[in-house]
């Protein structure tokens, strides 16, 4: 009986909290299982893949490849950029990757902890140098989607 | 000991490939528990388990004696093996009952309230007050069986998902969806769930069929506390710090922590913290025993992590009850209870792979159930259905996110709500498109998993 009286009384907090102040989306990575990174107003960090009906967030990129056997059919991918709001488009249509010109990827990552800023994509290779120098990344190699696609099935 | 007449038994075959899988778990268990019992105990991860998955995978056609697959055993643990039997005679039932065509709703619920009483009459029946888990778990052979045997426990543990899950799909929804419903759940079930290796605790129903649960908290309670004595006798037959015979005790005593005797008299959200006689449980959810970690309002569930069971899984706002109780959402292995169609729509769109909505319509005795394909594409069983989505604060959203059988329904809901005057009646085709992502309200709840070795996190 204690357990339902005290139920009753948070019954009536909860429904006060529950008209509390809005919190912040944070949902898991599909993929590493950690916490996504949010957006800021400077930087970009969600990758959100579209398919059909379908919106899923990923941590970073290498997670989205990681993770492309459970994705069905044509994917967009919105890869965050060096600018904010402006991300890159990776494409997925009939099993093919491709991406806009000029593109690269950073992979540089050790531990998953690390994904979301160091597995990223960026608009050209000066946008990738001027990340690179500003984040004191090490071992920094600018990799082709071609050569992203093939350490990530390297790994997996 | 015997079933209950009634002609809704073995109605499980309406949905042929369920039944098969559900007559596999008993051969599963029945092969690995006589491995254990008579020196087989190294092949268990090998050839054994490969010989369980190919039943597994060709599952019989009519239910197996078990006394047949694990002799030794029986002969060893007959009380055990009553144990075991009366319960499955409880799912095979209730789940009867459920699968059963010609009855109403109404029917079903008074037939299982009547299977129930029968059942807790019998000597061995299991407790349906809910246990602390934490304390059930929490001997010093708890977990030997899963650390020894991962990929069979995960086999256990895959038996005892679809034991659980299986009862939202059947409760309150029409008998016609049963097998469309199966198709996405078997295929969870034979592809993925049979092979997880990585759950942390064992399935409980109210975290898969959190609807019949609530519904039926005695039944599912018995339920858990039968899955819990399956991993305390497993771990006790796994276990080196046991001879056999300290093992014939401590496997009577698993099945005495769990009777309905043991327990008489006592009630439901009473009894000593942290006791054997702790009968606390979560806000919400008095089908659910006490769980390791667990607050009166939050509680961990492996694989959907910390969770309020009073709230809605995607804008944590407190759910409805009564007929307009809103949805629930199944998808990549868990139930989600959400207050309304966005809600649902939204949170199944957010995962990967196939889903399935159950929702309360304007008719209390018309459940729409709507299954989705890979690519968030649904299809209802309810044809003429159309939704309302005026998108305003989450905290209302089961008023302004709804679907109606029909188009006079939705008219007769805007004539009565003003305030939807100018609202247009949206098809299942538009309204599958939507997306609204998260809601402003929605709250994570940061609280690592109890069940967390070491702050190992991620792969």
């Amino acid at each position: 009986m204690k357990n339902l009286i005290i139920a009753t009384s948070l019954l009536a907090l909860g429904t006060l909290g529950a008209v509390s102040p809005a919190l912040v989306h944070e949902a898991d990575c599909p993929y590493c299982k950690l916490k996504l990174v949010q957006n800021t107003n400077a930087k970009d960090n969600e990758v959100v893949v579209r398919f059909g009906n379908k919106k899923i967030e990923y941590r970073c990129i290498y997670c989205v490849f990681a993770d492309q056997k459970k994705l069905t059919g044509d994917l967009i991918v919105y890869a965050p950029s060096e600018a904010a709001g402006k991300p890159v488009l990776v494409r997925r249509t009939g099993g093919n990757w491709t991406a806009p010109e000029g593109t690269v990827f950073l992979n540089a990552f050790r531990r998953h902890q690390e994904c979301a800023g160091l597995s990223r994509t960026f608009s050209s290779k000066s946008a990738f140098d001027r990340y690179v120098a500003a984040n004191n990344v090490a071992n920094a190699k600018a990799l082709t989607l071609k050569e992203m696609l093939a350490e990530v099935a390297k790994a997996n | 000991m015997f079933y209950k007449p009634g002609p809704y038994n073995w109605s499980i075959r309406n949905v042929p490939q369920f039944a098969a899988d559900m007559y596999g778990t008993g051969v599963g268990h029945g092969i690995a528990y006589e491995a254990l019992v008579t020196g087989q105990a190294d092949k268990l991860e090998g050839p054994i388990y490969d010989s369980i998955v190919k039943v597994l995978k060709n599952p019989p056609r009519l239910p197996i004696d078990e006394g047949a697959i694990l002799p030794t055993f029986k002969r060893r643990y007959g009380e055990l093996e009553k144990v075991f039997d009366w319960a499955h005679t409880l799912h095979f039932q209730t789940i009867g009952v459920l699968a059963h065509r010609g009855w109403t709703d109404a029917q079903k619920e008074a037939e299982i309230e009547r299977i129930w009483q029968f059942y807790s009459e019998q000597p061995y029946a299991i407790t349906g007050l809910p246990l602390n888990m934490e304390v059930l778990d929490g001997y010093s052979y708890s977990g030997a069986f899963r650390t020894k045997y991962p990929k069979v426990n995960g086999l256990f543990w895959g038996y005892h998902w679809l034991q659980t899950a299986n009862y939202d799909m059947l409760y309150r929804t029409p008998v016609e969806t049963h097998g469309p419903q199966y198709q996405v759940v078997g295929e969870r079930y034979r592809e993925t769930e049979l092979f997880n290796t990585e759950r942390e605790f064992m399935p409980m129903t109210g975290e898969l069929s959190p609807r019949f649960a609530k519904r039926f908290p005695e039944i599912a309670n018995s339920f858990d506390n039968l899955h819990m004595l399956h991993d305390n006798v497993n771990d006790i037959l796994a276990t080196n710090e046991l001879t056999e015979v300290q093992k014939k005790q401590q496997i009577r005593i698993a099945i005495w922590r769990v009777l309905a005797t043991t327990h008489q008299g006592e009630t439901a959200g009473e009894g000593e913290a942290n006791s054997l006689h702790d009968h606390r449980y979560p806000f919400g959810m008095p089908g659910m025993g006490w769980m390791k970690g667990a607050t009166e309002s939050e509680m961990y569930m492996s694989g959907m992590g910390w969770m309020n069971m009073e709230e809605c899984g995607h804008c944590s706002i407190r759910l409805p009850s009564g007929d307009e109780w809103g949805a629930t959402v199944s998808a990549n292995g868990w139930t989600m209870m959400v207050r309304c169609m966005l809600c649902a729509r939204d949170m199944a769109s957010e995962t990967i792979g196939k889903a399935i909505i159950r929702a309360a319509t304007e008719d209390p005795k018309q459940t729409l159930v709507l299954i989705s394909d890979e690519l968030g594409n649904w299809t209802s069983n309810l044809p003429e259905i159309v939704f309302l989505e005026v998108k305003a604060d989450h905290p209302e959203c089961n008023d302004w996110s709804k679907v109606f059988t029909s188009r006079r329904a939705f008219d007769a809901y805007i004539a009565e709500n003003p305030d939807y005057k100018d609202a247009q009646p949206i098809a299942l085709s538009e309204w599958q498109t939507r997306n609204e992502g998260t809601p402003e309200t929605y709250r994570r709840i940061n609280r690592p998993s109890p069940y967390q070795r070491n702050g190992e996190v991620g792969p």
